[in-house]
């Protein structure tokens, strides 16, 4: 007697789809046997046709045989069906055999998103089942690529940003109805519309220097280049000048304050900006008119000599008069200042006596350098 | 010598000029020049290198007086009216013998320059508003009494020079960080062993900078990065190690090191 009603079917269904080089997907598996009485052939007494495992009759007289062996139902699914590596149930009828183990075709997922994959194919990632696009994104992600937000797939080479979403370039036409070509990813959105880069740059709006937006209010021209108003700032103290005056030195802009404290353009004594000659000393820029004994206030010129004094010019008459006491401490300081930074090279004695502190002061670093007020607009 | 100083006071006055040069001229007091007091045009007023003791209240009459030079005389008292010349921005009284500043020195409205070098004030010696001159661009109190730097120094946040050297500082306050326009700090002949973290905050170490701090006892990792270089100096307090170090230095409290100098021969300290 043939039980047809329990016919079993112990196949591996092959999936569908592409399979990577690294899938491990096995393509055969069991052929199912149906459970017959007479086996081969070969007629058995009822009680004599015995589990090869258990050697219990069949129940029903449903056995399974593999190999010439015949089996119950039990032994043989112990013995010989798969599991499933999801559940851990034994798998009857379709197998997916994927990743060295077996999966009910409903339990093979992929492990990011749980799409089922039996029917669609899968990747093999660091030792996960993945499904394309996951597998896609984990990939982008890794080599620092974009995912089109539309096609989904990575972006290859530049991506376009549209809506701060990438996109392939190739998606997109410019918007302008006359020219309407294929954009690249110089395109640029002006209004949440997409234009090429010849049709944007006709229109003629200017892309701020400092954002690279597009500037569509007020926009302000210098060093070459537009801005946003907000956007046109002092590259010292970033306040921006909202019209105000500002001066340009070597691609940069600084405020009034800034550019001249920096190039050294403040009297010390005013506190003014100097407007056209200026001289240089002890750290310091002056008014020549301003650059007098510190002490006595004795014009100097750029013969004059002087001394230091908490790098303030005294002449050479006032320090003679200052105490004794006073000066040797001068003295001391600088002698130990020589041995921790030489000032000029020409100092570089190890141990001066205090006249040849006073002499080596007026020789060395001391002399002011007259400089002139450098171009400025 | 007296008749000279008329005379320089006649030209000064004849030719409208707006300064007032009477250096070197042996004056002991304003009673000898009463007529500079009614000058009340000039801006600028140099009295150095003479011997004058007290400045008396009148000089508040100079109303347009920007910058008032008194270097190198014997003033043991300034008066309480000084405060109030509404456009003094330059006020020099190095190599003097203050001994205090009177009551509400603190009230220049715009004074920027301010050297008291070379007196015998400390801490305990200032007005109560000293601190409170936020348009000084430069103070000098090197050759001072100075122990302890008020914490209210942070105030000053236009300062760009600021002068210690030679007083008794043993400590110095973090509020020092404060000072984002110092471009020159002298710190050297003190009695400082640590610097606040903070002070490696400031802008005071370049080509345009100074940093002066030789003659100090310095404990060693200081000392070390001193010898290569203030760069190094700076790195090292801006590291997190060195915030260690700094505070087990203060909550250690150690031994204070001794004053360096015998001041008793500074010729501030002079009675006659
Ligand atoms: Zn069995
Ligand atoms: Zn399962
Ligand atoms: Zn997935
Ligand atoms: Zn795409
Ligand atoms: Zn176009
Ligand atoms: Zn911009
Ligand atoms: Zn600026
Ligand atoms: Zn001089």
């Amino acid at each position: 007697m043939v039980l047809d009603h329990h016919h079993h079917q112990w196949t591996a269904s092959p999936l569908v789809g592409n399979y990577a080089d690294d899938s491990t997907l096995e393509r055969e598996g069991f052929d199912s046997h149906d459970p017959i009485l007479n086996s081969q052939g070969e007629a058995y007494h009822e009680d004599c046709l015995v589990c090869a495992q258990c050697f219990r009759q069949f129940p029903d007289g449903v056995y399974y045989e593999f190999e010439g062996r015949k089996y119950c139902e039990y032994d043989f699914q112990v013995l010989y069906a798969p599991c499933c590596n999801k559940c851990k149930e034994f798998i009857v009828g379709r197998v997916i055999k994927a990743m060295n183990t077996s999966w009910h075709p409903e339990h093979f997922q992929c492990e990011l998103c749980g799409r089922v994959l039996s029917d669609i194919g899968f990747m093999r990632n660091q030792g996960r089942a993945l499904c394309h696009p996951c597998n896609d994104r984990v990939k982008a992600e890794a080599a620092g690529k974009y995912i089109c937000y539309r096609c989904k797939a990575i972006i290859d080479d530049k991506p376009l940003k549209y809506k701060n979403e990438p996109y392939h370039p190739y998606h997109f036409t410019c918007s302008n109805q006359d020219c309407g070509r294929e954009l690249d990813s110089d395109a640029r959105e002006i209004r949440e519309e997409l234009y090429c880069l010849r049709c944007h740059d006709k229109m003629g709006i200017p892309i701020c220097g400092a954002c690279r937006r597009p500037v569509e209010d007020r926009v302000v021209t210098a060093l070459g280049k537009h801005w946003h108003v907000e956007h046109f700032v002092c590259a010292k103290c970033e306040k921006p000048f909202l019209g105000t005056k500002h001066y340009e030195k070597k691609g940069l802009a600084y405020c009034e304050l800034h550019y001249h404290q920096l190039f050294g353009n403040i009297d010390f004594v005013s506190g003014e900006i100097i407007e056209d000659i200026c001289v240089t000393a002890l750290n310091k820029t002056w008014k020549p008119e301003n650059f007098v004994c510190w002490s006595c206030e004795t014009p100097m010129d750029e013969r004059t000599k002087f001394l230091e004094m908490d790098m303030l010019p005294v002449c050479k008459r006032c320090y003679e008069r200052f105490p004794g006491e006073l000066r040797r401490r001068l003295t001391r300081h600088y002698e130990a200042a020589q041995r921790i930074r030489p000032l000029a090279p020409e100092s570089t004695i190890a141990h001066v006596s205090s006249e040849e502190y006073e002499r080596s002061m007026v020789v060395s670093a001391c002399f002011p350098r007259m400089c002139f007020r450098e171009e400025s607009r | 010598m007296a008749a000279k100083v008329h005379k320089a006071i006649q030209d000064a006055q004849h030719q409208g000029r707006r300064d007032l040069d009477l250096v070197e001229k042996t004056i002991t007091s304003f009673n000898e020049i009463p007529q500079v007091l009614s000058m009340t045009h000039i801006t600028r007023l140099n009295l150095a290198h003479n011997k004058i003791r007290v400045v008396p209240p009148a000089i508040a009459e100079l109303v347009n007086l920007e910058s008032l030079n008194l270097y190198n005389n014997y003033i043991v008292e300034l008066p309480t009216s000084l405060s109030g010349l509404q456009r003094l921005r330059v006020l020099k009284l190095g190599l003097n013998r203050l001994d205090e500043l009177p009551r509400g020195f603190g009230a220049f409205p715009v004074l920027e320059i301010l050297d008291l070098t070379y007196n015998n004030l400390s801490e305990r010696k200032l007005s109560g508003n000293f601190f409170m001159m936020e348009t000084l661009r430069a103070l000098y109190l090197g050759d001072n009494d100075f122990e302890i730097l008020p914490a209210e120094v942070g105030n000053l946040h236009n300062l760009q020079v600021l002068v210690l050297r030679d007083n008794d500082l043993t400590s110095l306050p973090k509020e020092l960080g404060q000072l984002k326009s110092l471009r020159e700090l002298h710190i050297e002949g003190n009695r400082l062993q640590v610097l606040p973290p903070e002070v490696g905050l400031l802008d005071i170490v370049g080509p345009r900078q100074i940093f002066r701090l030789e003659d100090n006892p310095w404990i060693s990792p200081i000392y070390e990065q001193l010898q290569i270089g203030t760069n190094h100096l700076m790195d090292l307090l801006r590291s997190a190690n060195y915030q260690s170090v700094y505070a087990r230095h203060v909550q250690a409290g150690g031994a204070i090191p001794p004053a360096i100098h015998d001041k008793s021969r500074k010729s501030s300290r002079r009675k006659d």
